[in-house]
């Protein structure tokens, strides 16, 4: 299943609707980083709150996905991890490090936003 | 669910006992209670309709002279039923027919004497007279046939234990249930999750925390997070007595997955033998936010959440940037 990225002003939001298989993953991957440079891209949030189970194909994917929009010039955040999820991943020593992470979508625009903004005026 | 205070069929609670048609033929042959001992007691029926009204009436007088066992039979309409029960009990016994209905009837009888609260010793010692007054007769019956009279009693004893197996196990099953169902109650009591300001929750932990209660405290943790868009969360522990290892790993996931999710959990209130203890026994604890007191884990949240919290009487003078 093919993962929609819809484009809010500088922002990419990718909203995974369904359990991706792992070439879904890697296709998500590859698409991502490289709409991330097509579009000026300042920010980009995975949302996973359909997600009922992740596992560590799933996260070491979405950290390096992460660490890879980083070098692009671009931050991410994933939002929307389920309370079963969240603890299961603790569980399993599995860390999404690097990843920034937030309750639900409206979060995470607030996130970057906040954070682009500061990243300005630190700049200028 | 329906309310489990709700009286279900004497059919649901055997299937809940585990009380399968094996089960009960396996407690039979424990009893080597087999076709002769079934046939021995088909063959006391006639006996037993004839002596039924006075074995019950020996029987009731005997609980009727008893303070213990007065009370429960105050009311004269109680007695009758009782006593037509009672009857129809005595003549089952020698009915031959011992499968699950009979089963459900024994089941039946537990329910009812837990319900009324009858002390288990009170159940025996009645039923131990009962046994005695029928063994008279039975005696008396047979007196002709002294192996017959023995062989006879010996299959009685053996449903008559069965019998009381089965409702003395209802009792204690009931009771159990009753215990399991308060606990749960208990537990659900003791951590509450309340929301103090917008976007701030506050839980109160008190007592002691075992592995269960640990399980409970995160999910009702991460799911109050979701479901109040939590963005920080300030666990007080101040009435915590003790915290092993086990226990802290578990607080320190929990505060992990609760990032995860977009909230900052502050811990507050760790007292100084909790401290001590956690030290020494080696966890990590810098991966938690950590204060002394639930007032600096509130203001702490209030910090993080933007808050500025000052006297009415202040406004305007000193924190409060739209001001001057």
């Amino acid at each position: 299943m093919r993962v929609p990225i819809l484009k809010q002003g500088s922002y990419l939001i990718a909203s995974i609707q369904d359990a991706l298989s792992d070439e879904d993953l890697a296709q998500l991957q590859q698409e991502l980083v490289a709409r991330v440079g097509q579009a000026r891209t300042r920010g980009v949030i995975i949302d996973v709150t359909a997600l009922d189970v992740m596992d560590s194909f799933a996260c070491r994917t979405l950290r390096d996905l992460a660490h890879t929009i980083t070098l692009r010039g671009a931050e991410t955040v994933i939002v929307g991890i389920q309370p079963d999820v969240a603890f299961a991943l603790v569980r399993l020593g599995l860390s999404l490090s690097g990843a920034q992470t937030a309750l639900d979508l409206e979060d995470g625009l607030a996130l970057l936003d906040q954070h682009l903004q500061r990243g300005n005026t630190r700049g200028r | 669910m329906a309310d489990p205070r709700q009286p279900r069929t004497t059919l649901a609670l055997m299937r809940e006992m585990g009380l399968t048609e094996e089960v009960v033929a396996r407690r039979k042959a424990f009893l080597e209670f087999g076709a002769e001992d079934v046939e021995r007691l088909r063959g006391l029926h006639d006996l037993a309709a004839q002596y039924a009204d006075g074995v019950i009436e020996d029987f009731y007088s005997h609980l009727l002279s008893f303070e213990e066992t007065q009370k429960f039979f105050t009311d004269p309409a109680i007695l009758a039923r009782v006593k037509a029960a009672q009857k129809q009990y005595f003549l089952e016994l020698t009915q031959g027919q011992y499968d699950a209905p009979y089963v459900e009837d024994r089941l039946r009888i537990g329910v009812a004497h837990e319900r009324i609260n009858l002390p288990i010793e009170l159940y025996l010692g009645a039923y131990n007279f009962y046994l005695r007054t029928v063994m008279l007769r039975l005696v008396e019956g047979y007196k002709n046939n002294p192996e017959q009279s023995t062989a006879t009693l010996g299959s009685l004893l053996k449903l008559v234990f069965l019998d009381m197996g089965l409702a003395t196990e209802t009792y204690l099953f009931r009771r159990e249930r009753t215990i399991r169902e308060q606990q749960e109650a208990i537990r659900e009591i003791s951590t509450p999750v309340l929301p103090l300001r917008e976007r701030l929750l506050l839980l109160p932990i008190i007592g002691a925390i075992d592995p269960p209660r640990a399980q409970q405290i995160t999910t009702q943790l991460l799911q109050s997070i979701r479901a109040h868009r939590a963005k920080v969360v300030v666990m007080d522990i101040t009435g915590v007595p003790t915290v092993d290892s086990a226990i802290a790993n578990h607080l320190i996931q929990t505060v992990q997955a609760a990032r995860l999710m977009g909230a900052t959990v502050i811990v507050s209130g760790l007292s100084p033998e909790v401290a001590h203890a956690l030290v020494r026994i080696g966890v990590d604890l810098s991966a938690v936010n950590t204060v002394g007191t639930l007032q600096d884990g509130i203001e702490a949240a209030e910090q993080l959440l933007g808050y500025i919290v000052s006297k009415a009487g202040d406004t305007g003078t000193s924190h409060n940037p739209a001001g001057s």
